[in-house]
């Protein structure tokens, strides 16, 4: 599919698994008034987002701010559909952690029974634990597809220039390119995996054969590839390092104030929080 | 054609280069290119000109016999910049693009020139325009056609104001527009900017429509060499060396035989062919 010269995957590996191409093609296409705000003020409210749900474990805190990174992203005119599907994972990794420190917790009995004299209790307690654990696994999730989605990869890889020391940068700057063409790659060998009644469940023996097939494929051709895109640049005077030329936007009067009244209330809720002396 | 030693820009003689593994890119090759020339390596895969071309850049150095570029010897002198001298546009520009966006990647030659980030960014300005891709400056090169990422390969390389740019396959997998576009451009780096292009291709109809000079290349050394009307007009060197005639001379060829004339005329472009068949049927009223 082709948009203003962009093109989106017309299928990605997985609905569950957030698609590279579609995320820059929001990124670089969708104009909101989210595109226009400095890459600084969200990168500013990323760190403070994850430093309020590192402290607070208030539910009513998380999900009113659930509520209000969710509006953002729906505000900007991003896919909310996808998201959910892009959920998939994070609520995986999250279930199978809190879904074994869930049982015994202390409470008040939800469910309960014994395996072989062992007895197994879920509390009242243990049932809010996963849902506050989703909650600031989904709030990360949610912010951060917001952050990737509305800002333009050259204002991204600015900041990352700027931030990061190098050989972090470089190998970021590097990464994110690269990253592209191996999933094309890998794209293309599915496909052509596919078309040869390839992918079908035969057998886990055959289906874990084949992977490995792949796996190792896209391997020696990412190593093939890394080894002519060194040459080139060495063509062309690569001698360690590089940068990259874009400007990123500042921040507004009114940036700064939203910052500074979002740091202000991550104190606050410091404050108030036991943990912290509250 | 005549081979004038004071215009002569890079010098190959008698180079060899044997791969880790044992097998022979170039054997004995030996080569020349000129000021404000386009020579073109023409052959089959595998005959070596891609190991010619990373010579001229210093990727590959021989392991017999020496090139020399600008009279300076490659092989016995400290000459670690020659990548300033010689510009290289790879066959496949997923591998030179690398760099975030467009504009990052053009710069990426002229930052390692050393140039101040405001120098450099107007030599990768000035290089977009030269080739009419200004309008991709801020494009992800992720999201360029296969085209569009060839034009600013050759941006990537313009950038550096080389004397002389290498481009291996230059039309390989390109829709006739931008393929037109790429060969417009090889006559215009030696026309407007003075330079000398050395073209790797098996693509012959695009080598008889830009170069000066032809080099047959067969096994890794230079089997002949000549101007195009020449040696494309030589049936017997082209399939010698695995290669067919351009179209237009196996047309020509195929029109004196149909009209049972002799083959006394060499046109080795459609204007030419044109020319001919305009003086013939002129004749024949």
């Amino acid at each position: 599919m082709h948009d203003r010269g962009y093109i989106v995957s017309a299928s990605s590996l997985s609905d569950h698994i957030p698609d590279l191409d579609l995320i820059t093609y929001y990124a670089e296409t969708r104009q909101t008034c989210f595109s226009k705000v400095s890459p600084w003020t969200k990168f500013s409210l990323l760190i403070l987002i994850v430093l309020l749900v590192t402290l607070t474990r208030d539910v009513i805190i998380l999900t009113a701010l659930y509520c209000i990174v969710l509006l953002a992203y729906a505000g900007a005119r991003l896919p909310v559909r996808t998201l959910f599907a892009w959920y998939a994972l994070p609520v995986i990794f999250v279930l199978s952690l809190a879904g074994i420190m869930a049982w015994n917790e202390p409470g008040n009995a939800v469910i309960s029974f014994s395996i072989a004299g062992i007895p197994f209790v879920l509390t009242d307690n243990g049932i809010m634990l996963i849902v506050i654990l989703l909650l600031k696994a989904l709030i990360v999730v949610t912010y951060s597809m917001f952050f990737l989605m509305t800002t333009r990869y050259q204002h991204f890889s600015a900041m990352i220039y700027r931030i990061f020391p190098s050989p972090i940068d470089q190998i970021f700057l590097m990464a994110y390119r690269f990253l592209f063409l191996t999933l094309a790659m890998i794209g293309s060998i599915l496909k052509a995996v596919h078309s040869r009644g390839g992918g079908l469940i035969h057998s886990i023996r055959m289906q874990g054969r084949l992977f490995a097939d792949i796996f190792a494929l896209v391997f020696i051709r990412s190593f093939d590839r890394s080894e002519r895109v060194h040459k080139a640049m060495i063509a062309r005077g690569f001698s360690g390092s590089y940068g990259t030329a874009a400007e990123v936007p500042g921040l507004r009067m009114s940036e700064y104030l939203l910052v500074g009244v979002s740091a202000a209330l991550v104190l606050a809720v410091a404050l108030i929080t036991p943990r912290f002396g509250g | 054609m005549h081979h004038d030693k004071e215009r002569e820009l890079i010098h190959v003689d008698c180079a060899s280069h044997i791969y880790p593994d044992g097998s022979v890119g170039i054997h004995d090759m030996c080569f020349f290119v000129q000021k404000n020339e386009i020579v073109a390596l023409c052959g089959p895969n595998g005959s070596g000109k891609s190991t010619l071309i990373e010579h001229l850049n210093g990727l590959l150095t021989p392991s017999k016999g020496n090139i020399a570029v600008n009279g300076r010897s490659i092989t016995t002198e400290e000459h670690t910049d020659l990548w300033r001298e010689v510009g290289l546009v790879f066959q496949r520009s997923d591998d030179q693009l690398f760099a975030p966006t467009v504009l990052d990647d053009v710069m990426f030659g002229p930052r390692n020139m050393g140039m101040s980030p405001d120098a450099a960014k107007a030599a990768a300005m000035e290089a977009l325009k030269a080739v009419g891709a200004e309008d991709l400056v801020d494009k992800l090169p992720n999201y360029l056609s296969g085209g569009q990422k060839r034009l600013v390969s050759i941006a990537g390389v313009l950038a550096m104001k080389p004397h002389i740019i290498a481009l291996d396959e230059p039309t390989s997998d390109l829709d006739p527009v931008h393929s037109g576009m790429v060969e417009h451009l090889m006559v215009d780096l030696k026309e407007r900017f003075g330079m000398s292009v050395v073209i790797a291709t098996h693509d012959l109809d695009l080598a008889a429509r830009v170069a000066d000079r032809i080099c047959l290349v067969r096994q890794g050394s230079v089997f002949a060499e000549g101007v195009p009307d020449e040696i494309f007009y030589d049936e017997v060197l082209l399939q010698e060396t695995g290669l067919k005639p351009p179209q237009i001379v196996q047309m020509y060829l195929a029109y004196c035989q149909t009209l049972g004339i002799i083959a006394d005329h060499h046109p080795i472009t459609i204007e030419e062919m044109m020319e001919v068949i305009r003086s013939n049927t002129t004749g024949q009223s």
